[in-house]
Parts: C-alpha cells; sequence; structure tokens
C-alpha cells in the first residue's frame, strides 16, 4: 500500500539525505553550512510529514538561526573567501567510510529485522498536541524541563568562559 | 510498518553520513556539523517511534525538545572551544592539536 | 458573501495595499507623494539589464530572491483577515509567523555571499546579528500573546482581544513587537544591512533588475505582512463596528504601516552597536517581564 504519505517522507528523506552529503562534498564552508541547514529544514519537514507540527516548526525555526551562526563561524575561521580554493579537509577517509557504511548497514538492519508490534494510525490533532505536550511538560517531565534550562545556563556560562580572552586578564 | 522502516532507514543513511563527516574532517566546526546530522537521525528516529507505535506517550515528544537543547548546547560550547584554539594556536584544524598527546 | 468573492477582494486589497506601502515608502524618503512613482520603478527594474558581478554564486543567487518572497508569502497565508478568512488556519500559527521569519535573515545572508562583493557581504552579516538579535523578543512576546489566548491558532489569538485589545493587555509586549518588526523588515531607523549613506546600498548593491525586483516586492509585502501581524496579535485582528471584519484589518495594517514609514522618515539610523545593545540588554529582559506580568495578570 503506497500512500501520500509515504512519498512524501521519500522525497523529503532523499533531500535530507542529498543535503546532508552535500555539506561534506563542497569546499566552500558557506555552502557546506547552508547544506546542513537544507538537510535540517528537510528533517524538519519529515517531521510535519510524520504529524508533529509543533516540532517540526520549531526545529525549521532553530535551524535557521543555528546554521547562519555556523556560517559566519566557518567564515571567520577559515578563511576560505567563496570556496574559490580547493583544498582538501579530510584524514582517515577510508576508516571513515567503512565506519559509517557499517552502521548504516546494522542500523538498517536493526530496522528491517526487529518486531515492531503495532502500528498506530490515528494521531491527536495539532491542537491537541500542543495541550498534550505542554501538560506532560508541566507535569510528568517537568524535574526533566527544568533540567534542560539550567544545562542551558551552565552551557551559557560554560561558553563565556572557555571563549573569553585570556590575554586581558593577564595583563591586570 | 513501511512507513516507519522508511523513517528509519532515512535516519540510518543520515547517521552514517554524519558519523563519516566527524570522522574524516580535520576541521572543528565540519567536526561539529557531523555531529549536529547524527543528533538530527536520532530525532527522526524518535518522532517516528513517537508517530507510529506510541501517540499517546508525549514522554518521546518531550525527548525531542531534550535533543534539541543537546544540539544547541553543542553548537555553543563547540564555538566557544572552537574560538578559544583560534586565539591560542590560530587555526581550528584538529590535526595540528596534539597538545595533549603524551 | 461567497468564499470566492471574498478571496478575490482580500487579493485584491492586498495588492492595493502593497501599491500603498511603495507609495508610502517613497513618500518616507523624498517627502512628497507620488502615485504613479512605484509603478515607474517596476517598469524601470523589469526592463533593467541584469549584470552578474565575477564569480558569483550561481546557486544562491538565483535562489535568494525567491526564498526571500516565498516565505513572505507563506507567512501572509496564515495570517487571518476576517472571521473565517484565513488560508491556512495553521495549530502552531504563532510558532510560524517566527519559524518564516528567521528565514528571511537566511535569505539575506545567502545574497550578501551570493554576489562576491564587499558591501553586499557586510550587509550580509549585518542582517544576521541584526535579526537573530531581534526574533529573540519576537518569539518571547508571542509566547505571552499565545498565553493570553491559550491556543496556537491565530484566530483564536484574535478571539481572545474581545473584551480588550492585547495592546492595553499588554503594552509591553506590543512595545516591543513594534520595534522587533521594524528591526525584522530593516526599516529606516533599523536598515543597516541595505544602508544607503554607508553600505551604498548593502546587501542589494550589486543586484539588478528581476533580482532586485523580487527583493523590493519581496520587502513592501514583509513590511504590510509585519503590520498585519501587529494588527492580528495587538490590535484586535478584524474587531471594529459596522464595517465588514476584514475591511478593518486592512484598514489598520495601513495605519500601521503608516506609521512604520512615519518613524523611519524622523528617526535617524541607528549605530550598529547601539542596535545590538539595546536589544540584548534591554529587549530581551523586558521580554521575559513582559511573560511574566501576563502570568501574573492571568492568574489572578
Amino acid at each position: 500500500m503506497i500512500s501520500i504519505q509515504l512519498i512524501l517522507l521519500i522525497i523529503f528523506g532523499l533531500a535530507a539525505i542529498w543535503f546532508g552529503w552535500r555539506v561534506f562534498m563542497t569546499s566552500s564552508m558557506v555552502r557546506s553550512a547552508l547544506s546542513l541547514l537544507g538537510s535540517m529544514v528537510a528533517i524538519g519537514i519529515l517531521f510535519l510529514v510524520m504529524e508533529a507540527e509543533f516540532l517540526g516548526v520549531l526545529q525549521i525555526m532553530m535551524m535557521g538561526t543555528e546554521m547562519s551562526i555556523m556560517a559566519i563561524f566557518m567564515m571567520m575561521y577559515m578563511m576560505d573567501p567563496g570556496g574559490l580554493g580547493n583544498m582538501d579537509m579530510s584524514h582517515q577517509k577510508n576508516v571513515s567510510i567503512v565506519a559509517g557504511v557499517a552502521v548504516t548497514i546494522l542500523i538498517t538492519g536493526a530496522a528491517l529485522f526487529a518486531d515492531w508490534g503495532i502500528i498506530a494510525t490515528q494521531v491527536p490533532s495539532a491542537h491537541e498536541q500542543n495541550r498534550l505536550l505542554g501538560m506532560e511538560i508541566l507535569k510528568r517531565s517537568m524535574m526533566i524541563f527544568e533540567t534542560a534550562g539550567v544545562t542551558i545556563l551552565t552551557g551559557m556560562i560554560a561558553s563565556i568562559a572557555v571563549a573569553l580572552s585570556i590575554k586581558k586578564s593577564m595583563e591586570k | 510498518m513501511e512507513l516507519l522502516i522508511t523513517a528509519l532507514i532515512i535516519a540510518a543513511v543520515l547517521f552514517g553520513i554524519g558519523l563519516y563527516g566527524a570522522l574524516s574532517q580535520t576541521n572543528l566546526v565540519m567536526i561539529m556539523m557531523g555531529i549536529e546530522l547524527m543528533l538530527g537521525a536520532a530525532m527522526i528516529n524518535l518522532v517516528a517511534f513517537w508517530r507510529y507505535l506510541h501517540p499517546e506517550a508525549f514522554s518521546l515528544q518531550m525527548f525531542v525538545l531534550v535533543a534539541m537543547t543537546v544540539m544547541a548546547l553543542e553548537g555553543a560550547v563547540g564555538f566557544a572551544i572552537a574560538t578559544q584554539r583560534f586565539r591560542t594556536s590560530g587555526t581550528v584544524e584538529m590535526e595540528e592539536s596534539a597538545e595533549l598527546k603524551g | 458573501m461567497t468564499p470566492f468573492l471574498s478571496g478575490f477582494i482580500i487579493t485584491l486589497l492586498f495588492v492595493g495595499g502593497v501599491y500603498f506601502v511603495a507609495v508610502l515608502e517613497r513618500c518616507s524618503m523624498t517627502g512628497n507623494v507620488s502615485w504613479s512613482g512605484p509603478a515607474r520603478s517596476f517598469l524601470l527594474l523589469f526592463a533593467q539589464e541584469e549584470i552578474k558581478t565575477r564569480k558569483h554564486d550561481k546557486v544562491f543567487f538565483e535562489t535568494a530572491p525567491i526564498l526571500f518572497i516565498g516565505v513572505i508569502l507563506l507567512t501572509i497565508s496564515i495570517l487571518p483577515f476576517g472571521r473565517g478568512s484565513v488560508i491556512i488556519d495553521l495549530g502552531t500559527g504563532a510558532l510560524f509567523i517566527n519559524a518564516a521569519l528567521v528565514y528571511v535573515m537566511v535569505s539575506l545572508l545567502m545574497a550578501g555571499w551570493a554576489v562576491n562583493g564587499v558591501y553586499a557581504m557586510i550587509g550580509g552579516w549585518r542582517a544576521l546579528a541584526q535579526l537573530i538579535a531581534y526574533s529573540m523578543p519576537v518569539v518571547m512576546v508571542l509566547t505571552a500573546t499565545v498565553m493570553r489566548a491559550e491556543s496556537m491558532f491565530l484566530t483564536d489569538i484574535v478571539e481572545s482581544q474581545q473584551s480588550l485589545w492585547n495592546i492595553l493587555y499588554q503594552p509591553v509586549g506590543f512595545i516591543l513587537f513594534y520595534i522587533s518588526a521594524l528591526a525584522i523588515a530593516f526599516l529606516p531607523p533599523f536598515d543597516l544591512p541595505v544602508a544607503e549613506g554607508e553600505l551604498a546600498g548593502g546587501v542589494w548593491a550589486d543586484l539588478t533588475g528581476a533580482r532586485k525586483l523580487l527583493f523590493r516586492l519581496g520587502r513592501l509585502t514583509l513590511v504590510l505582512t509585519l503590520s498585519a501581524a501587529v494588527v492580528v496579535l495587538y490590535l484586535g485582528g478584524w474587531m471594529g463596528p459596522w464595517l465588514p471584519g476584514f475591511v478593518w484589518t486592512f484598514l489598520k495594517t495601513l495605519l500601521v504601516a503608516a506609521s512604520f514609514f512615519a518613524i523611519g522618515r524622523y528617526m535617524p539610523r541607528i549605530r550598529h552597536d547601539h542596535l545590538l545593545e539595546y536589544n540584548w540588554k534591554y529587549g530581551v529582559p523586558l521580554a521575559l517581564y513582559n511573560i511574566f506580568q501576563v502570568g501574573v495578570v492571568l492568574l489572578l
């Protein structure tokens, strides 16, 4: 049985894979960051196809910002204007290819041969999902959510502390 | 069934590409891109399990939110480390950072 | 009225609204009202030679203007113009506005990068800093309106303002959203990415012909969209006596757009560091305060 959902899954899945592949196949920094953005947006659309509307829109929104920031950091550190230079930035290629292919085959095998049980057909509507997710966050998973918040705070402090210039503090 | 398996195979291929990137690239920011791809694949898996196995369990969606947090944090801390490497050694090539090698 | 007829009228009003915004923009720059001006510059850009810069990035050069106008049209399609007249009523509409506006930034970044010119690239990076900074308060004040409506449907947000418009219920949020809308549409006090005076046109400096036309048209539509978003979120949407709903929406939208341009005419351009400093130091804490205030009022 081929449904519209399956066709959309395959189309956007292939788009995600293609963009993901482009990330490591281009020599321009901005191009690879924006390819990653394309891959992430395709993943967000996959979420939308799988009827997780809130998560899909959230993914598309967050990744737009994050990958643009990645593009500017790539520019800052790579000194590679416009991908005009053609340099190779990879090592241990064979090992990586073997690892990538092996892991893909392993996971695919696990997915194919596992017994998944009954497949659900009905999901709550988008509005109902928002409500239920809110209930989940604020009731049962509140502790986890707060931990995530505190982790973000820790991450902010840690990243500022790491990125601070050493020279200035030594001068004083 | 084929919907779930399609989603899982897409995630597996993305994970493989991400792993290849994270292992083969020499640039810190490119390695981070590989890790982001792997996390994205994990998120596809989580959403697929939610949609096709347990649509009533919203802790799965919660898990995706936590994965997104991890992604953002990985970005922030990774860029901080990259900035510091760039300040001290003028490059973010990981081939040239062997100070911890005994 | 049949849905088809009202859809036709809304499209017509929308095109008219874009034209009116174009007249307003010219008026805010030159000071005199010229009704045929936008049509003439449209024809000019339509027939202009398409100059391509040396070693431009082909993919981004072609896709950036289309992405720019595409995301703006997506944003319009979820905004309700009247009771029941909305193209797509998304269950996550309020979040979707911000998600679409982020891609305005991405397309500016792509356009600035693609033409392979210094001014354009600086404009693109400026757009990145400015739009990231100002999408933070936007998403926070949107959260406050969603809290009041207890729903992410934009129609529900309008319905929640039946007793009291959000502009009075959460004035801090309104001010923040208004300023952020100016910054996101990079209108004159915040027009750093395309600054005429210091960057000679910034992102658009090296674009000509159809691409520039798409960008200019997209910006005019963006102004109209953001004004409509202000109306839907804070000014009671279609509510008003006597006239049908969508007429009220359009009247309010055009008034808000006119106020945008009036501010642009009388304010000097803000320095880039001030722009970021004001937002991160005052805008974001105020947005958090706004969420707190709305929460307290809701609980009382």
